[in-house]
């Protein structure tokens, strides 16, 4: 069966796509149907939903809720998407050099790896921010650190084992070059897991940056952030608690969107996992 | 035995390096310290005298091993905002932290092992689908949110438990269930595929074709051979459990390391923010190595990585 066709029959794949797709269309149509996230009407403060001119309803400083959400979604996926894109390509070229060059080159990288593992994700991101101030440019700095060196040590460990493969014996005793050898044998086996890996990240920066700007050390206003949504409407629940449930619900969606394609991805580019998985169930 | 001790002295080293790395980092940003001491009205030399009095105005280098040799005596220092001996301080929030940490840990294998285990038994039932379904959701919930809905829902509409602070059982319950509800879905998710894996073993055909029955077969060999690994890893939830402790503290107001760490760094009082950081990353730093030295001791054939 080729690729693309059980890719189709891969339920987690495609659910997880469709959702995807919507949340990405939600983002870029909202704040082009709901108008700007920051139009304060300071007189009219909290309407309920289903209001005339603001269906979702408005939050304490009169703003549309739906147009902030929406927007919201861009912050998200603009942070997302740019530190899995910095932390997959440092990330698999570190890991890559030190599983294949080895020796002390690899120790070396291994130390500074397991001093950054060392740190929880959040602990990196609220001293980046107590260093360098809050905001977007610290939570991208601080995920994108911890993602690339966690991506860095799967990649070396999957190299490592690589290299001891016959077929990669066998290519370096018929004198292939380095690069041959990394482009055409190891690159293309380790891709699968940075694949799966990457889809796995997107969803921790989604959460991460949503938490940081849920404790006030991320996004800041009047940048609508749903992490800062979601905190800005938590003592506002009894009155209207859509302001809190709908960033809620789409945070939810996105990071379930990308769990559904890593697992979908997993199932479909790791042979051995599949296969292990289907004979168990062909009892 | 060699590799452990080796990495145990890696880890020493790496402390020390993280504690210069956090002394630094939050001296960086010039924010003042004496806002949350010293009144709005206070003079420019006042404020001077009082970041003269606790240091602050000397080299970072200095300051960092004037701070070093007090460590070495046992002398923790003091909260700048409050002054309180940090030895104390420390007592009460690192109780408090273990308490609801060490619960959470419980909670996640207690409820995630045999859930994983009947989802593994029971696969492609509608149990199963319920389990793994609820188990994707579960890993996808932000837990600030969850913790919020919980006690919108839990005490807030139903008044059935206390929506924050200390007490007696009922304030843990809350905290405990948010904070390990990521681990639970995860430990769901592992024991559930290695179950299904092990089924698909040499062994598990031989078991099947020497007469021995399914259940045996599920709850003894495949069970053991699946726990091994996923209990090795147990190390890793450590991490998880302290990064989300801050958030999870903070929202319950759980007087624990987690809060006092968040609370510290927007108040910029430097000597909680290390200490504590500290405790994170030595905390996190030893599950990492048990999770090493767990996993390499339960797969030999892994041993010549480590």
């Amino acid at each position: 069966m080729t690729l693309l066709r059980r890719a189709r029959r891969n339920k987690q794949l495609v659910a997880g796509t469709i959702l995807a797709a919507m949340v990405i269309v939600l983002g870029i149509v909202g704040p082009w149907i709901f108008g700007a996230y920051d139009k304060q009407n300071l007189l009219a403060g909290h309407k309920p939903l289903g209001t005339p001119g603001n269906f979702f309803g408005t939050d304490a400083l009169g703003r549309d809720l739906a147009a902030r959400a929406t927007y919201g979604i861009r912050i998200s996926l603009f942070v997302a998407i740019s530190v899995t894109a910095l932390a997959v390509v440092l990330g698999m070229g570190i890991g890559l050099v030190a599983g294949y060059v080895k020796g002390r080159v690899d120790s070396a990288i291994s130390l500074v790896v397991d001093f950054v593992w060392g740190f929880p994700l959040i602990l990196v991101a609220v001293l980046a921010a107590a260093s360098i101030g809050s905001g977007l440019l610290p939570v991208i700095l601080a995920v994108g650190l911890v993602n690339t060196v966690a991506i860095a040590r799967v990649v070396r460990g999957e190299v490592l084992g690589l290299s001891e493969k016959d077929f990669v014996v066998a290519a370096h005793a018929g004198g292939y070059s380095t690069s041959h050898i990394l482009f055409r044998h190891i690159i293309p086996n380790v891709m699968p897991v940075a694949f799966v890996l990457s889809s796995y990240y997107v969803a921790v920066a989604i959460i991460a940056e949503a938490s940081l700007s849920f404790v006030g050390l991320g996004a800041q206003p009047p940048t609508p952030s749903l992490g800062q949504m979601v905190s800005d409407g938590r003592n506002f629940l009894r009155l209207n608690h859509w302001e809190s449930t709908i960033p809620g619900i789409l945070i939810f969606a996105m990071v379930l969107s990308v769990s559904l394609i890593g697992d979908g991805l997993r199932d479909l580019l790791d042979p051995r996992l599949r296969t292990a998985v289907e004979r168990a169930s062909a009892k | 035995m060699k590799a452990v001790l080796r990495r145990t002295l890696t880890m020493l080293l790496l402390l020390m390096v993280s504690s210069f790395a956090v002394f630094a980092a939050i001296r960086l940003s010039g924010g003042d310290v004496t806002a949350a001491r010293l009144p709005a009205s206070a003079s420019a030399e006042d404020r001077a005298l009082f970041r003269q009095q606790v240091g602050l105005d000397k080299p970072i280098i200095n300051q960092y091993f004037t701070y070093l040799g007090k460590l070495a005596t046992g002398d923790l220092g003091n909260s700048l905002t409050n002054n309180a001996r940090l030895s104390t301080l420390a007592t009460e929030k690192i109780r408090n932290s273990l308490i609801l940490g060490g619960s959470s840990m419980v909670v996640i294998f207690a409820l995630g092992i045999p859930l994983g285990m009947i989802a593994a038994m029971r696969r492609n039932s509608w149990l199963d689908t319920g389990i793994t379904s609820v188990s994707v959701a579960g890993m996808a919930i932000p837990n600030f949110w969850l913790a919020l809905i919980s006690i919108y829902v839990f005490s807030t509409l139903l008044g059935w438990l206390p929506s924050a602070g200390q007490g007696g059982i009922r304030y843990l319950i809350l905290p405990t269930l948010v904070l390990s509800a990521e681990g639970i879905a995860l430990t769901v998710r592992m024991t559930r595929s290695a179950m299904l894996e092990n089924l698909g073993q040499d062994f598990v055909r031989t078991l099947r074709a020497a007469g021995v029955s399914e259940r045996r077969i599920h709850l003894k060999h495949v069970l053991r051979s699946s726990l091994m690994p996923l209990i090795s890893l147990a190390g890793l939830r450590v991490g998880q459990i302290a990064g989300y402790a801050l958030v999870v503290e903070t929202i319950f107001g759980w007087a624990g390391v987690g809060q006092a760490l968040v609370n510290a760094v927007l108040r910029r009082d430097y000597p909680v923010v290390q200490l504590f950081s500290l405790l994170l990353v030595a905390l996190v730093t030893l599950g990492n190595l048990m999770a090493t030295v767990g996993y390499t001791l339960a797969n030999p054939r892994l041993r010549k990585y480590s």
